[in-house]
């Protein structure tokens, strides 16, 4: 596939305790695309994507093989410190997460804590965000109100504008939609279309369907293995694995 | 069908008298040191000094010193209490040790309060010479209430949803300013109950200040944290057993011991009323 690759994965394994999750992965991801992670409950799609920004760090008894490089850099390596990693690499969770504060202070709290202390600075970002993640309109009077208030849809525009207030390269996005109706679903598929063009996307989802429409490349896991990788329209129409063809017809999953 | 219509009161009946029976049993400790108080309960009562062997006059210097005790505590307990739970529920690797820790935690949760006194007079009065003093009381005190603190805040910090974790951490927020902005806040009228508690027994407690704080009789206020002060409970207990006169004084005790209720109560409702309004502010 052409395209600048932004992460590199050489042999990764993985394992929680004695459980091996991953077996020998070996991809890239592309700058400026999206990429859909898809296949079955349990195939290791999450705890790829959650290996990308060290998130996995937070279970005990996990480790990692192999090399992930993120801009040329091992991730995993000894002086890395995963906070900076993390910073870089933003994430969107399957539930919307938004903290029990205002709207405001949801975006505001990563810059206030890392880089950005300056008022003025902070209400630009702020409105910067939450402009990207097409939420300003609904709720620029009400920024001072809890978030909790908001909808669920909303709730996750939300978390996702919280994501790109930090400038992230990367965005992960684990399900992210997997918990909303489907007009709210809508919106965030015409977002992610949006932010492709400032960020590099990798998305897990469920729905064959949502992976064909955002989405530009596939990567098809099955039990802990990358079984295909390409192009989306290429996995969609004539896969080369027989599996996955079975996958997104829905034979199983 | 009427059987079991009749086995549904029955237990309904059954239920609603074991409340009634605790709900009667404060109500009927509450009227009857209020009855038997009340009378003593004057202006002068709580801001005069005892007079005449501490037979008539007030309780003053009692009331300020159970206050001082009291907050003592707290400051000494709730810090290093809730420190104490952040440890054990956010770092420490769960494992044996941990375990062990706390076990030993409940076990001193169940450590009787006088074996508390002993220790605070060996270690705070004794050996590091702070003598009986408000600083050694407010010690003991502190210690004696930091396993409920402890248990009421690593509950509290375990019903914070694991989500507002990941959310902050995937932002690139480092772990400690997790637990301090996000976790921490969430978990507060949590912990505030753990307090109440605390505070209940801080200043109820006789046996851990008779060797470490407390004052048979004193006029004066005190002036320093190394000062012996008067406390209710302590005041209250010589007062009942070995007073001057025991029986003619028998009013001054009820009154003591409605004040000491009604100070603690007012203590409770202060952090009650701090309580409820954080948890107006969180939902989720």
């Amino acid at each position: 596939m052409e395209g600048k690759p932004i992460i590199n994965l050489h042999n990764v394994n993985f394992y929680y305790g004695q459980t091996k999750a991953l077996t020998d992965i070996t991809m890239d991801f592309n700058k400026n695309r999206v990429t859909a992670l898809i296949g079955p409950s349990g195939c290791g799609k999450s705890t790829l994507l959650r290996l990308l920004n060290r998130m996995n760090d937070l279970i005990d008894g996990t480790r990692v093989e192999g090399e992930i490089l993120f801009a040329g850099k091992n991730i995993y390596s000894e002086d890395i410190d995963p906070v900076e990693i993390r910073k870089k690499i933003g994430m969107v969770f399957q539930k919307p997460n938004p903290f029990p504060k205002t709207i405001y202070n949801n975006i505001a709290y990563g810059p206030l804590l890392t880089w950005a202390h300056k008022k003025n600075d902070l209400d630009t970002l702020v409105e910067y965000s939450l402009r990207q993640a097409v939420l300003w309109n609904e709720v620029k009077d009400i920024l001072h109100k809890s978030a909790m208030t908001l909808s669920g849809g909303q709730q996750q525009r939300l978390c996702i504008a919280r994501a790109l207030a930090m400038k992230p390269d990367v965005l992960l996005m684990d399900e992210p939609t997997s918990a909303l109706d489907p007009i709210s679903t809508a919106k965030i598929e015409e977002l992610i279309e949006e932010l492709k063009k400032h960020y590099t996307i990798i998305i897990v989802t469920h729905n064959m369907q949502q992976a064909a429409r955002i989405s530009d490349e596939t990567a098809f896991f099955y039990i802990g293995k990358l079984i295909e990788y390409n192009k989306t329209e290429k996995i969609f129409t004539k896969p080369d694995v027989k599996h996955t063809e079975d996958c997104i017809t829905g034979r199983f999953g | 069908m009427k059987w079991r219509y009749f086995r549904q009161h029955a237990f309904f009946g059954i239920v609603r008298l074991s409340a009634l029976i605790i709900a009667a049993a404060l109500g009927g400790l509450l009227f009857y040191i209020i009855v038997n108080g009340i009378g003593a309960i004057s202006w002068d009562f709580i801001t005069k000094p005892p007079t005449d062997s501490m037979t008539k006059g007030g309780i003053m210097p009692a009331i300020v010193g159970t206050i001082y005790l009291t907050v003592g505590a707290i400051a000494i307990g709730l810090p290093l209490g809730v420190v104490s739970a952040i440890y054990l529920t956010e770092y420490a690797r769960q494992g044996r040790i941990i375990r062990i820790i706390k076990i030993g935690i409940n076990c001193l949760a169940g450590v009787p309060s006088v074996v508390f006194g002993l220790f605070g007079l060996g270690f705070f009065v004794v050996f590091l010479k702070f003598g009986s003093s408000i600083l050694a009381g407010s010690l003991t005190l502190g210690f004696l209430i930091m396993p409920t603190i402890i248990g009421a805040a690593e509950e509290a910090l375990k019903a914070v949803p694991q989500t507002f974790r990941e959310a902050s951490l995937a932002l690139g927020v480092s772990k400690w300013q997790t637990t301090l902005r996000i976790v921490l806040p969430a978990a507060l009228p949590g912990i505030l109950t753990g307090s109440i508690l605390g505070i209940g027994r801080a200043a109820g407690e006789t046996a851990p200040i008779m060797f470490t704080a407390a004052a048979y009789f004193t006029t004066k206020l005190p002036g320093s944290l190394f000062d012996e002060v008067m406390a209710l409970p302590y005041h209250i207990y010589v007062l009942a057993t070995a007073g001057t006169n025991i029986e003619q004084t028998r009013p001054l005790q009820y009154g003591t011991v409605l004040v000491l209720v009604a100070l603690v109560l007012g203590i409770d409702l202060i952090a009650i009323v701090i309580r409820s309004y954080m948890r107006k502010q969180k939902r989720w």
